[in-house]
């Protein structure tokens, strides 16, 4: 007899590998009958049902039914194999009685079985089982015998000892009833259920079809529908192939009901079931549902080159896409070479859904480092992960997992991953505080005090990221200020522009725009508000046209509404592809953002880049003399150059600091420079 | 037999109660503190100032403490005792040099070093204090305040360019709030004295776009408006007739006027030997009582000194120095409290400081002295017939002849007075012509007008320019103001 351990082992080792390979095993079974039948060839024969059994075994009862019974049959054969071996032949009982274990209903096959091996089995059989006798009505129910599936035959073997054998049916209350099956005996059970409530037997097309009773999922319908179902299918519109198997609808109580059926890509259905087949009891075929398909579309497309397009986390493609989608909610992202969008997009049925992607910089949250153990941390890492859907200027991703924020940080940087980075990290003043961290790729970095136990933690925060600096203001080319006792407010300065049209200095005006003047504030208002190219102006009974320009204005350097690094990243953006004056006028505001930052070499790098060719407000005058200031910054060894740079300022008499209607650059640059020399 | 305890297990043991302990530590330094925090602002001043010392001496050196150390130091200099406050500055610059609250501390620090300032060259170890805060500190919330005093500094000292730098960068880097308005309207004055009027005009009205409603909206509002009328606008003086309210024979023989520096106006009455303050329509005394008072200018504590010939300043607080000038003309007070006095007996000029010392400086003979901003000075000199423009250490700088760009001469100024902006309002005699004229900062006549062609007539003796423009003369023989728009 060979080892038991061994033999165990490579069963198990053959069985993990060749229950890969259920075909094979099928074949294999076969061959095995065939060598022995057709052959008479015992030791391939044997070879093969050995391999079958180790392949099986491993699993023994919690095999399928047809899987147990091509096991059993293999031991059957195996047995009679080995009964022939006088080395094997202690092995046909244990195989006997492993037949046994796994299906006490199993039939060995007589035809070729020994009839000393069929006493032995039924022997076997006779001391360990008692037939036990069923009675189940209504028949087509399901058979529980301590808790484990099984036939529900008229008769069945039974182990001695006691069960508990529990028979259902959809649509009738299940029954449980014990036995104690004691050898020799000859039991018998009868189960009569009683009804409680109606079934549905329905097929669906779409495979894959969710079902929903009264709003509730029932789950999904599933495998295939028989053959005979192909009248009703195509009575139904739908080809067998795309109808499910049955799905059944059990425990429906007396009353009103509605089924609904639910597919991607398809219009859902709703279907009442009639009150007459609930009311009394029965079991009801409906015919075949098949749901309609819908679809919508996306077009995406963008100015900006270079963009990839990803749905839900998948790529599909560069733009511009037009997409064909099921209808639903998906997560649309645009990665572009710099910068990136992102929106939650709802497709509609039969609707297609037009995209214009702008590239806003991409804010990605890396984690955070601080005291997990914080109140209110976790409250605040899920804000966290739904701060996308409150920022309107910048496109945001979360990045956190496993590494850490830095780990994460360095990743993305090294990458050109995003424009903007998140995290937060514990408060500068130590002790329970904590602060959000904004930076750029290139270390700009700005903290904001958090109070994790706020109402709206990253309410504050927020409303940083969604706001960005005006750059430019509407001008008419005139100066005013409030003068008390004058109708209206005072005209202090006035472009050439506005003085051609007949304007008149030290004078109040009365109108703009039919809007009536009390103050320079209505002043500003209506100037602010005005569109259009030109202001219609009164002033003295008179009414003239002034021309209305945009005027850049300079970016704030220290306004604690703004985030700077988000403030600079967006600078960033829109540089790429700018050009002329309007580049000349970003790279300036981009020299201010570093100001904010002291990053004085790279604002004196991007100030002598810039040639303006504006000549009056914020122009190249106004450049030269914040050139002049960051160079006085650097230093005592740059005192000459910034000698220069207010030199040069002072040759552009109409720049001015602010906007248009700051102070004049040329009389500050001169004082600049006679500071200097006094020194 | 016990095992020992495994040494990873002690050392993470140790660790876990130092962190602890840490944890607790700072609990407890953040709820004293807050403690105090809370008595303070109930003003339980006292038993804020003991729970801010309990942090200092239990948790020395938790960042609660640089807190506690400024706020104790903030609470001294409020109450006035600077003394109480300078070391403990000290303390929290030398031992939380790190913490943003010694950056606080500095800024403190340089203002009561300013604050005691009574030379320019007594600002330098202030305005070191305000360069440290810039460059340690750089992100301070405090750093435009720093900006906006070392500009005030530097105006101080003279340097009008640096001052308007620092101005404008309080100003770039908080514009709304009440340091950056303030900043602006200070670089708005600065570019005035500078010669650029229009930027000065621009930067008055961007305080008032940026804070409107506010105090400082209101003074750049006047400042605006005052400027646009004298020189801007610059039209033909006219009469209002008997002012306020066309009040006739109200006073007791006015003599001197003076301007405070909200714009109170004070009236000397000669036949009560005392000054009071025109509030509303009422006449309120104030200051001391003083025969015959040849000068008068507004104290720091807004009530008025009175210059007697050849006595000392009298004031509410008691007597300034020993005997004044023989013939005081005209007097100011200048950003250091000292006062300035001109003799129209002599080629001189007297320095009281507030201490009680002076010191003369020699000038032409001033029959009238007014101040003009940036420590400057205007004197009359009826003995050379000019107006002579000195600067704050008493130098001259600008010369104008009696009676230039008017129709005609005239011989002599009988009272001189002039506004924060820098105008110079004078009531003139004898010659060509009679009345009043106005100058501008650079000398430039403004406005002008003759008693003839303002159809007025009295003893005009005293004259001030008021905050809406206009010129208050005061007629001692009616016993009247009038007012000139």
């Amino acid at each position: 007899m060979r080892p038991l351990l061994p033999r165990l082992l490579l069963f198990t080792l053959l069985g993990i590998a060749a229950r890969s390979q259920d075909p094979a095993l099928q074949e294999a079974h076969q061959q095995a009958k065939a060598l022995w039948s057709n052959q008479g060839d015992r030791e391939g024969a044997s070879a093969k049902f050995e391999h079958v059994v180790a392949a099986l075994s491993p699993k023994g009862k919690d095999l399928a039914d047809s899987w147990r019974q091509v096991l059993c049959e293999a031991l059957n054969w195996l047995a009679v194999l080995d009964d022939r071996s006088p080395a094997q032949k202690a092995r046909a009982l244990q195989n006997l009685e492993a037949i046994l274990d796994l299906d006490p209903d199993f039939e060995i096959d007589r035809s070729l079985t020994p009839a000393r091996l069929q006493a032995q089995f039924d022997g076997l059989r006779a001391t360990r089982l008692v037939k036990l006798r069923l009675v189940l009505q209504p028949e087509g129910g399901s058979l529980l015998m301590d808790g484990r599936p099984t036939a529900p035959a008229p008769s069945k073997f039974v182990p001695l000892g006691d069960h508990v054998l529990t028979y259902s049916k959809p649509g009738f209350a299940p029954v449980e009833k014990r036995l104690r099956a004691e050898a020799k005996d000859t039991p018998s059970v009868e189960f009569n259920l009683v009804r409680t409530s109606s079934t549905l037997r329905l097929h669906l097309s779409p495979v894959g079809t969710e079902v929903l009773l009264d709003g509730r999922s029932l789950g999904r319908a599933g495998g295939s529908a028989p053959a005979d179902l192909a009248p009703l299918a195509a009575k139904a519109g739908v080809r067998l192939e795309d109808l499910s198997g049955p799905f059944l609808v059990s425990e429906l109580k007396p009353g009103r009901h509605i089924l609904e059926f639910r597919a991607p890509c398809h219009r859902p259905k709703k279907v009442a079931i009639p009150e007459e087949y609930t009311q009394t009891f029965q079991d009801v075929t409906l015919e075949p549902y098949g749901l309609e398909s819908s679809k919508g579309a996306l077009s995406v497309s963008s100015a900006w080159e270079g963009g990839e397009l990803f749905l839900d986390g998948t790529s599909r493609g560069t733009l511009p896409q037009q997409l064909p989608l099921c209808p639903g909610t998906y997560q649309l992202e645009v990665r572009f070479p710099s910068g990136g969008f992102a929106q939650t997009l709802e497709i509609q049925d039969g609707k297609t859904l037009p995209v214009l992607a702008k590239p806003k910089p991409r804010l990605a949250f890396v984690g955070s480092e601080a005291d997990p153990s914080l109140p209110g941390m976790a409250r605040l890492l899920q804000q966290a992960s739904t701060l996308g859907g409150r920022l309107t200027e910048l496109a945001y991703f979360l990045r956190a997992g496993e590494e850490g924020p830095r780990e994460i940080l360095a990743r993305l940087r090294a990458a050109r991953g995003a424009e903007l980075f998140l995290r937060f990290a514990p408060g500068r003043e130590g002790g329970p505080s904590l602060d959000a961290v904004v930076s750029t790729p290139e270390g700009e970095e700005e903290r904001l005090s958090l109070r994790p136990l706020e109402q709206d933690p990253l309410g504050a925060l927020a409303a940083r990221l969604n706001r960005f600096p005006s750059l430019e203001q509407n001008w008419g080319g005139i100066v005013v200020a409030d003068f008390p006792g004058e109708k209206g407010p005072w005209v202090l300065q006035a472009e050439e522009a506005a003085l051609r049209a007949g304007l008149q200095v030290n004078a109040s005006l009365q109108e703009v725009n039919q809007v009536p003047l009390a103050s320079a504030a209505d002043f500003r208002a209506a100037v602010d508000r005005a569109q259009g190219e030109s202001l219609t102006i009164v002033q003295g009974g008179k009414t003239f046209k002034v021309p209305l320009t945009l005027a850049p204005v300079e970016l704030p350097v220290a306004d604690p509404q703004f985030s700077y690094p988000a403030v600079l990243a967006t600078l960033r953006l829109k540089l790429l592809g700018a050009k002329g004056e309007a580049a000349a006028q970003l790279r300036f505001q981009q020299a201010l953002a570093w100001m904010h930052f002291r990053k004085w070499e790279k604002a004196v790098e991007a100030l002598r880049e810039i040639r303006m060719t504006s000549l009056q407000g914020v122009s190249q005058g106004t450049v030269e003399y914040y050139t002049g200031l960051c160079l006085l910054r650097l230093g005592t060894t740059y005192i000459p150059e910034a000698i220069q740079a207010f030199t040069q300022a002072q040759r552009y008499p109409r720049a001015t600091l602010f906007g248009p209607d700051g102070p004049s650059v040329a009389p500050l640059a001169k004082q600049a420079v006679e500071d200097q020399r006094l020194n | 037999m016990t095992l020992p305890f495994p040494r990873h297990a002690t050392i993470a043991s140790l660790w876990l109660a130092a962190a602890m302990a840490f944890a607790q530590e700072h609990g407890v330094a953040e709820r004293l503190y807050l403690s105090g925090d809370r008595a303070y602002a109930a003003r339980s001043f006292a038993e804020a100032l003991e729970s801010w010392n309990q942090v200092l001496q239990q948790e020395p050196r938790s960042p609660y403490a640089a807190r506690a150390l400024y706020r104790i130091a903030r609470h001294h200099a409020d109450e006035g005792r600077p003394q109480q406050a300078l070391p403990l500055i000290e303390k929290l610059k030398s031992e939380h040099l790190s913490s943003p609250w010694a950056g606080e501390g500095m800024l403190l620090r340089g203002s009561l070093l300013a604050q005691a300032a009574r030379r320019p060259q007594d600002l330098r170890e202030a305005m070191g204090e305000y360069h440290r805060v810039l460059d340690l500190f750089p992100d301070l919330p405090s750093a435009p305040e720093a900006h906006a005093r070392l500009g005030q500094a530097w105006k101080d000292q003279g340097s009008w360019g640096r001052a308007l730098h620092h101005f404008l960068e309080a100003s770039r880097l908080d514009p709304r709030s009440l340091v950056g308005l303030q900043a602006t309207l200070q670089a708005a004055e600065l570019l005035d004295l500078t010669g650029d009027l229009q930027g000065c005009l621009r930067m008055l009205q961007r305080v008032r776009d940026l804070g409107p409603g506010t105090a400082l909206a209101e003074e750049a509002g006047w400042r605006l408006a005052v400027r646009i009328r004298h020189r801007l606008l610059r039209g033909p003086l006219r009469s209002e007739g008997p002012w306020p309210g066309g009040r006739t024979k109200w006073l007791k023989t006015p003599t001197l006027l003076a301007t405070g520096p909200k714009g109170e106006l004070f009236i000397y009455q000669d036949d009560l030997d005392r000054a009071a303050e025109l509030r509303g329509d009422q006449l309120v005394p104030v200051g001391p009582t003083g025969r015959n008072a040849k000068a008068m200018v507004a104290g720091p504590a807004g009530s008025p000194w009175l210059v007697l010939s050849k006595q000392p300043v009298l004031r509410d607080e008691g007597v300034l120095g020993t005997a004044g000038p023989a013939a005081p003309g005209g007097a100011f007070m200048d950003r250091w409290g000292t006062l300035w006095l001109s003799d129209a007996k002599n080629p001189s000029l007297l320095l009281v400081a507030p201490d009680g010392s002076s010191r003369s400086i020699p000038s032409p003979t001033a029959v009238a002295l007014a101040p003009l901003p940036g420590g400057a000075a205007v004197l009359a000199s009826d003995s050379n017939r000019s107006l002579h423009f000195i600067n704050a250490q008493g130098q001259p700088q600008l010369t104008v002849p009696y009676g230039k760009d008017l129709s005609g001469p005239f011989r002599s100024v009988l009272s001189l007075c002039s506004d924060p902006l820098g105008h110079i309002a004078a009531i003139v005699d004898g010659g060509d012509f009679e009345g009043v004229v106005l100058w501008g900062p650079d000398g430039q006549v403004l406005r002008s007008a003759t008693w003839k062609s303002l159809g007025i007539s009295g003893k005009f003796r005293a004259i001030a320019l008021d905050r809406a423009g206009g010129i208050l003369l005061a007629d001692r023989s009616n016993d009247l103001l009038v007012r000139l728009i």
